[in-house]
């Protein structure tokens, strides 16, 4: 993992959650991915929580606390789209997000 | 120091890209975003293998330093520009460390990486070559960096202000929501410290806001602009961030980035922790 607060493209996504909250997806357009774009993770209350660019097949990950969430989806040509979900712990909370 | 000292937008660093005595630096920790393309004629640093010691925690020193400009081709004279992904955090980062080994003229892009490509503006892939030069840095500046026993003896008296995410301020997180959780050391923040996110200070495009809404921000949140001001994340990138706002945008005096931050803090023996999510 990086040990900063980073948040590389294409970091591999996860195919088990452990004992993590893990929200991942992927953006597209037309059948097309999304990137450059960002995905951000808003709580309950519409505050920002976290940021990552989209990676070139679109995809993005979180490691979330449990709980309601609010993704956005940011892109050139102002593109926006907003997405409810959930995080548990132990689970993968898969997002398909066509713009 | 005031926003126009520190800040430029990205119309104006098209219009001066390739002045002489300009030179435009992306910092990033995932470098790869300059390999796949980077404003034209910015020269790349790596957040960790560039500027951080190799072996022990702490920075590169000073002759480090004066080594990685002189190989960038920075001058002590040149203006440089600096902008990076995660909304400028190691952009900021790496404007305080600037500062902190006496380079002047130094300034942000307004919004990064992120409002560039959002604004779908030129990103190439050419690496310009750029002769060396013999940089001399000073010594560090201490009036802009606290370490681990001064945030302790803040407690109660000073502004401090931990600008993580309210689930890390309250100890269900450890990091960021975008990266794993497993760090070890205990969660929660220091006592008295008030819970400001970093992103509170940023429009969704990664610029910053108006000197006035960042005013009414933190008075809002209680800080105190009449006293001393230490703010720190978990890694000290975050609060770079936030001290720029504070030192740099609204010129507060005595401000400093603990950029030990809660992976020490969080890992020390004996120190006070507060759990929750505060008054």
């Amino acid at each position: 993992m990086s040990d900063g607060c980073g948040a590389p493209a294409d970091t591999p996504m996860v195919t088990s959650a452990g004992n993590q909250a893990v929200v991942q997806g992927t953006v597209t357009k037309d059948g097309t991915p999304v990137s450059p774009g960002y995905a951000r993770l808003l709580n309950s209350g519409g505050d920002f929580v976290a940021e990552v660019p989209l990676g070139t097949d679109g995809g993005f990950q979180f490691f979330a606390a449990p709980g309601d969430w609010t993704l956005r989806v940011l892109a050139p040509g102002g593109i926006r789209a907003e997405r409810p979900v959930s995080a548990a712990i132990g689970e993968i909370s898969k997002l398909e997000v066509a713009v | 120091m005031s926003r126009s000292d520190a800040l430029v937008d990205a119309d104006w660093v098209e219009a001066h890209l390739g002045d002489p005595g300009i030179v435009v630096v992306e910092v990033d920790e995932d470098t790869s975003a300059y390999d796949k393309g980077h404003i034209r004629g910015a020269v790349k640093v790596d957040w960790k293998k560039d500027l951080q010691d190799p072996v022990r925690r702490d920075f590169v020193d000073r002759a480090g330093f004066e080594k990685l400009l002189s190989e960038r081709g920075i001058s002590n004279d040149d203006t440089v520009i600096l902008y990076g992904g995660n909304n400028n955090w190691f952009a900021a980062y790496a404007y305080w460390y600037f500062k902190l080994y006496g380079h002047q003229n130094v300034k942000l892009l307004d919004g990064g990486r992120k409002k560039w490509e959002l604004d779908s503006r030129e990103l190439v892939t050419e690496v310009p070559a750029r002769a060396a030069t013999n940089y001399t840095a000073t010594e560090q500046d201490a009036s802009i960096r606290a370490f681990r026993d001064e945030v302790v003896s803040a407690i109660g008296s000073k502004n401090l202000i931990d600008v993580r995410s309210p689930d890390e301020f309250a100890g269900r997180l450890l990091a960021p929501a975008h990266l794993p959780q497993e760090q070890a050391q205990r969660g929660g923040h220091v006592p008295s410290a008030r819970n400001i996110p970093w992103s509170k200070a940023a429009e969704e495009d990664g610029t910053f806001k108006s000197d006035d809404a960042l005013r009414d921000l933190y008075a809002g949140a209680g800080v105190d602009f009449g006293i001393d001001t230490i703010a720190y994340c978990r890694i000290g990138e975050r609060s770079a961030h936030t001290w720029f706002v504070f030192h740099e945008l609204l010129d507060q005096p005595n401000v400093k980035n603990y950029d030990g931050s809660w992976t020490e803090y969080g890992s020390l023996v004996g120190v006070p922790i507060e759990l929750g999510d505060g008054s």
